[in-house]
């Protein structure tokens, strides 16, 4: 089930919201090396305030298995901050219209393929409804230039800003990499190319809540 | 703040923007070859690794290396022995022929695969490695006399690749379950489509073809199972898309 949390909300869901730091911690300071503020073991930076929304996919234990951060582009983007040299197609990284998806994390607890496909479709197709419900135009993201296709995979309607540029030293050092920027318009049709890709594979796919082709009423995610 | 890009950038933005309004197989394989032009490929072949006792020539998306190049190198197993290929054990990022040829002594028959690309005009190629959402790995591998493989054409070349391989196994895909699923229509199946893509119900049509209603029923639903539609609607769409009617 997903959930979303807003980031006014920290206290009330406070054992959420250390699990989510100390997951991310876990992912991105220990295993990828990027050069974070930690504190007490958890990850936690300047766009963590109060206009960020919190994306929880969690299993039947409350385990979050996966994950993603949302930012209202205007205050909070690390493209604009840290990364506007990614954006070579003259646009603004920064739009009212526009949200930003950082610390994006798919982690099942089952390891599969399979598993691995089912939980990142019921990620982004929540991220999806909410921003349709948003009336966004568009979200943004900065990825390792290496995962560049499963996007395009997922939707052609991918759109990249500009090229790949070297970050932390560049590939193969550790920490590092090449990085770029690419938006997804909100529409129904990424949002359907998104259940397709969730709900078409192999014969163990049950057709799960956010895989419906029909496109009808968006299934439950829950705002908090 | 933002940045206008460069050269490399604007055409890759502008060549992603294309890909995207095109659907036709054959209109995608000029765009890819008039775009990998530019930076001074001639040739390209985009495949995906043959799986266990799968033949790597039923996964090829585009290829345009010689006919008779691609024979000896598949009659030769060389996908087995290329250094190029061999060289995705190590890494998943880009590389040209000519980073294989720095990186390690390579043995004379190693050599030669590379080498033989010159028949055909091609002295160094840069290899796109993309691994799908299933696990299976492609390969984009564009070729030529003296390609652009400044970091820019690099970084402008992954994306070119990324996209053309996505867009070229949609098309084929898209074209592969057309073939499949459409049966031909009858004479008179194309016929009675025809009036009911003007609005006509079935008690019409059989006036005007002076015919009795179960019949034409009975021709609407071959129709529709031919069309693979399941309302009249879709089957006229399907109808117009594939030829068998025009408005």
């Amino acid at each position: 089930m997903v959930i979303v949390l807003s980031g006014s909300e920290r206290r009330k869901h406070r054992h959420q919201f250390e699990q989510l730091f100390r997951l991310r911690y876990r992912v991105f300071v220990k295993q990828r090396g990027w050069s974070l503020p930690v504190v007490n073991d958890c990850e936690i930076d300047q766009y963590d305030d109060d206009d960020a929304f919190y994306f929880l996919d969690l299993d039947d234990d409350e385990t979050i298995q996966g994950t993603v951060r949302m930012t209202p582009t205007v205050k909070s983007s690390l493209l604009a901050d840290y990364f506007p040299h990614l954006v070579e197609n003259g646009q603004s990284p920064r739009s009212s219209r526009i949200y930003e998806a950082t610390r994006y994390i798919v982690l099942p607890s089952q390891k599969s393929r399979e598993a691995l496909r089912r939980a990142k479709g019921r990620l982004l197709s929540a991220l999806l409804e909410w921003c349709l419900d948003k009336r966004l135009s568009h979200l943004q993201t900065v990825i390792d230039a290496g995962t560049l296709s499963s996007f395009v995979e997922i939707t052609p309607q991918t759109m990249p800003l500009g090229l790949s540029h070297p970050y932390g030293g560049g590939r193969g050092t550790p920490g590092g990499g090449d990085c770029m920027a690419f938006r997804w318009p909100i529409s129904l049709q990424v949002l359907g190319d998104i259940r397709t890709y969730a709900g078409t594979g192999g014969p163990t796919s049950a057709l799960g809540e956010f895989a419906r082709p029909d496109l009808g009423p968006p299934p439950g995610v829950l705002l908090h | 703040m933002s940045f206008t890009g460069d050269e490399y950038s604007k055409r890759t933005l502008d060549f992603v923007q294309r890909l995207q309004g095109l659907t036709d197989y054959e209109q995608i394989c000029a765009l890819i070859m008039k775009e990998l032009d530019w930076f001074g490929f001639s040739c390209v072949t985009s495949f995906s690794i043959p799986g266990p006792g799968c033949h790597l020539k039923d996964s090829i998306w585009l290829n345009n290396r010689p006919a008779e190049y691609v024979e000896r190198y598949e009659e030769k197993n060389y996908v087995i022995h290329d250094p190029v290929v061999k060289e995705l054990r190590r890494t998943m990022t880009p590389y040209s022929w000519g980073d294989v040829r720095e990186r390690r002594d390579l043995k004379k028959s190693e050599r030669t695969i590379i080498d033989e690309g010159r028949e055909f005009g091609a002295h160094d190629g840069f290899i796109i490695p993309i691994v799908s959402l299933s696990g299976s790995m492609a390969l984009f591998s564009p070729c030529g006399r003296d390609p652009d493989l400044s970091p820019r054409a690099r970084a402008a070349l992954e994306i070119i690749g990324i996209y053309s391989h996505h867009a070229l196994t949609r098309a084929l895909i898209r074209r592969q379950r057309e073939e499949v699923v459409h049966t031909p229509l009858t004479p008179r199946e194309r016929e009675i489509m025809q009036w009911v893509a003007v609005g006509k119900t079935d008690e019409e049509i059989a006036d005007i073809l002076s015919i009795s209603t179960t019949t034409v029923t009975s021709h609407v639903e071959n129709a529709k199972q031919k069309l693979d539609a399941f309302r009249r609607t879709y089957a006229v769409v399907q109808a117009i898309r594939l030829g068998e009617i025009s408005l």
